[in-house]
């Protein structure tokens, strides 16, 4: 062990091996996944992103939602995910194809968010969870992001944007109300996406009950 | 001047591996610039580190607390505090600390310093700009690699800087048998710049498509640990165990054991971070073959630190740098079994998402590694300033408190932690039950991380006192007087 | 399989078989010899095998 080309081409193949397994292979082989066309539709599954949603994905990796939020469906019976109602089916690699960048995570301090826009399809719920989550979950410890919205006094009829009903600390006093930035509205459209409830080949749909 | 070395330098082929001690205080003083700098930067990041650690912690317990704020939100200042402590704290204290030991192990003065100071300017440069970036809502969101693309490669300038610097001192020294500490530097040195730079590449600059990232991603952060921090964490530890004690490494066959059984299996291990998640089976499998295959190396290392140790466990109580070293060489061993119990699919349904993934970070990155530095800067700084530490008793003050710290902090998210993952397991019961069990540890937590900055705020002190020299001047050049004469010392 | 997998499983092997070769290399050179006097080579003359070399400083 004295020279130093022994432990230079050690540690090299030591670690390419490794590389070649963990990093080269999933490249090639999962990296050029392409989407399913649906049959019905004539779209494609996973379906496509609207911009809004893209921009949305922007906003979700700016403020570090992964941190408390995983999203992926795990399989029974390793795990229970799909007893808990986190989402129909598990999750596989190809439905992360349109994400850029692929937001795992690694902790539940929150819920999971795969199937968010399954579970919440209102708009309005999540702008209100988001700008106070302690208003409509009064267990939750989410903290708030209001400075994604605006508090402005109400000019002449209130804003089609404006969040409804909102109560608690944080809601506007009488004559003002809380619109949603552009940030806020990506971020919603981008979580109202979150479904994964279409088939894929290598993760069928199971049948209905 | 000593027979002996009078002797050596008139025949030097007689011993080349001895060093006498004009030469090895001359080869500490050419360390002096670099290593210093890159210490003082990793204890500055310590304390901004700590402050955003405690910030986040308290913020999980009390959510309303300063949330009005774009750039303090959790999701902000959390990835703010690990860039901090990983690419601040961590980096700073290991190369400042692998620089030493390069320079003493290679038994020749330190070459091109101005190389290293400007790395070490470049890299805070780096760190400060990504961290800024961070807050700013510029990051990457993946973890261990948040920095903005506009950081990164200032730190790999930096380090590019440092790599070169090493090989260069590896071809000049002098000849004669390469230490095992050795071995584990200039590996981490080889390995780290391939790591990022394919992490970079893959996951930055052109993003593989789909869940590959996922992969690649946990290929990095893994190996970050095990093949950049764990090495160096390691040089430190077969270094100044002996050289402390005044004994030799038990048994050197176990050390190479240990090194190419980590170098083989570690890189393997990344996917164990994904068990469940959309990948193929194989892939999974493997890594959970390959964590398991770390008994090898793991024990392998905590044989020889212990029975080197054996029959001398009273030096605890008169040496400093061992004092931190043994704690984070047990803790290295504790966190890495706890790893490989992790890894097992069974276990993995408990533990994955919880707060016991961070427990066991923080134990590995903190219980290991930081306590690792601790112990070399308490041995390094005062050989490099000719000045001893001027208070042993803030010395211990700083022992106990980081002690009590990680402990609390480690056992209070690894017991929250199973109760979460229980309750996230169980079908029949809300996702609220899981917050609801992990509230009271959280609370603990919490209160951990004030013993954590404390402590740090007694070693930037003592730290800060080195450098102005309060200390008392030292008997020599490398000699500390022997411990018999300080038998009433309190613990 | 496809040819990328072929090249990757080919890869690791040929890999992990050359690391092992020089491993085997390294055995037989004699890289791996002298292991009693080897973990001795961190002590001096004056920094010897039985003294310590660190130690709280003297209390103020």
């Amino acid at each position: 062990m004295n020279k130093l080309p022994v432990i230079f081409v050690g540690v090299l193949l030591t670690f390419a091996a490794s590389w070649l397994g963990l990093v080269v292979y999933p490249f090639l082989a999962l990296g050029h996944m392409q989407s399913v066309p649906d049959e019905d539709t004539g779209g494609y599954f996973p379906p496509t992103l609207s911009g809004l949603a893209v921009a949305g994905q922007r906003v979700y990796a700016a403020n570090g939602c992964i941190y408390c939020h995983s999203q992926q469906v795990r399989p029974a019976p390793l795990s229970t995910d799909i007893e808990k109602g986190l989402g129909p089916r598990r999750t596989v690699a190809r439905d992360y194809l349109r994400a850029q960048p692929v937001f795992l995570g690694t902790m539940r301090t929150g819920p999971d968010l795969t199937n968010i826009g399954l579970r919440q399809a209102d708009a309005n719920w999540l702008h209100r969870h988001l700008y106070d989550p302690r208003s409509v979950t009064d267990w939750s410890i989410m903290p708030s992001y209001r400075f994604l919205y605006k508090m402005r006094k109400i000019q002449g009829w209130p804003s089609g944007d404006a969040l409804d009903g909102l109560t608690g600390p944080l809601a506007p006093p009488a004559g003002y109300e809380v619109v949603p930035t552009g940030d806020a509205k990506a971020l919603v459209a981008y979580l109202l996406s979150l479904k994964r409830n279409y088939p894929l080949p290598e993760a069928p749909m199971p049948p209905a009950k | 001047m000593k027979p002996s070395s009078i002797l050596s330098s008139l025949n030097p082929a007689t011993e080349p591996d001895s060093l006498a001690s004009h030469e090895r205080a001359e080869i500490d003083a050419s360390t002096r610039g670099p290593v210093l700098l890159f210490f003082g930067s990793a204890v500055f990041w310590l304390l901004a580190g700590s402050l955003l650690g405690l910030l986040s912690a308290w913020k999980m317990t009390h959510p309303g607390l300063l949330d009005s704020m774009a750039w303090l939100t959790f999701g902000r200042i959390r990835p703010a505090h690990v860039n901090i402590v990983t690419y601040g704290w961590a980096f700073s204290a290991g190369i400042g600390t692998g620089l030493w030991l390069m320079a003493r192990l290679c038994r020749v003065p330190l070459m091109h310093s101005r190389l290293l100071v400007s790395a070490a300017v470049f890299w805070n440069l780096g760190v400060l700009v990504g961290v800024l970036g961070i807050l700013a809502g510029d990051s990457r969101s993946i973890e261990w690699l948040e920095l903005p693309g506009y950081a990164t490669p200032v730190l790999f300038i930096a380090y590019a800087f440092i790599g070169v610097w090493a090989v260069i001192m590896f071809r000049y020294r002098k000849p004669g048998h390469v230490y095992v500490s050795q071995w584990y530097l200039l590996a981490a040195f080889l390995w780290f710049p391939w790591l990022y730079a394919t992490a970079n590449i893959l996951l930055v600059w052109q993003p593989v498509q789909g869940s590959a990232q996922g992969a690649v991603n946990w290929w990095f952060a893994r190996n970050l640990l095990g093949l950049w921090f764990t090495p160096i964490g390691l040089a430190s530890a077969y270094y100044m165990i002996p050289k402390v004690l005044g004994r030799p490494i038990h048994s050197y066959y176990l050390s190479i054991l240990g090194f190419w059984s980590l170098a083989i299996f570690y890189s393997w291990n990344g996917m164990h971070h994904l068990i469940g998640g959309p990948f193929p089976a194989w892939m999974i499998s493997a890594s959970v073959v390959a964590s398991i295959m770390m008994f090898i190396p793991v024990v392998a290392v905590a044989i020889n630190h212990h029975m080197t140790m054996r029959g001398h466990f009273d030096a605890l109580k008169w040496s400093p740098t061992l004092r931190f070293t043994v704690f984070g060489a047990i803790a290295y061993t504790v966190v890495s079994l706890q790893g490989i119990a992790m890894a097992i699919p069974s276990l993995n349904t408990l533990t994955h998402f919880t707060d016991y993934t961070i427990g066991h970070a923080h134990l590995g990155l903190y219980g290991f590694f930081s306590m690792m530095m601790f112990g070399a800067v308490y041995y390094i700084v005062p050989r490099l300033v000719g000045w001893e530490w001027p208070s042993a008793t803030m010395i211990r003050w700083h022992f106990w408190l980081v002690a009590t710290g990680i402990l609390l902090m480690a056992g209070s998210l690894t017991f929250g932690g199973i109760l979460q993952g229980l309750a996230l397991y169980d079908p029949t019961v809300s996702f609220q039950s899981s917050l609801d069990y992990a509230i009271p540890f959280r609370w603990l937590r919490g209160i951990s991380g004030f013993f954590l900055l404390a402590g740090h705020v007694v070693f930037a002190t003592l730290f800060i006192l080195m450098i102005l020299k309060v200390g008392r001047r030292r008997e020599g050049p490398a000699l500390f007087a022997a411990p018999d004469d300080d038998t009433s010392a309190t613990v | 399989m496809t040819a990328g997998s072929l090249l990757i499983v080919g890869g690791i092997v040929f890999l992990s078989g050359s690391a092992l070769l020089a491993f085997c290399w390294a055995v037989r050179d004699g890289q791996l010899r002298r292991l009693k006097e080897a973990p001795r080579t961190i002590f001096d003359d004056d920094e010897p095998v039985g003294v310590p070399t660190d130690r709280f400083p003297s209390r103020k």
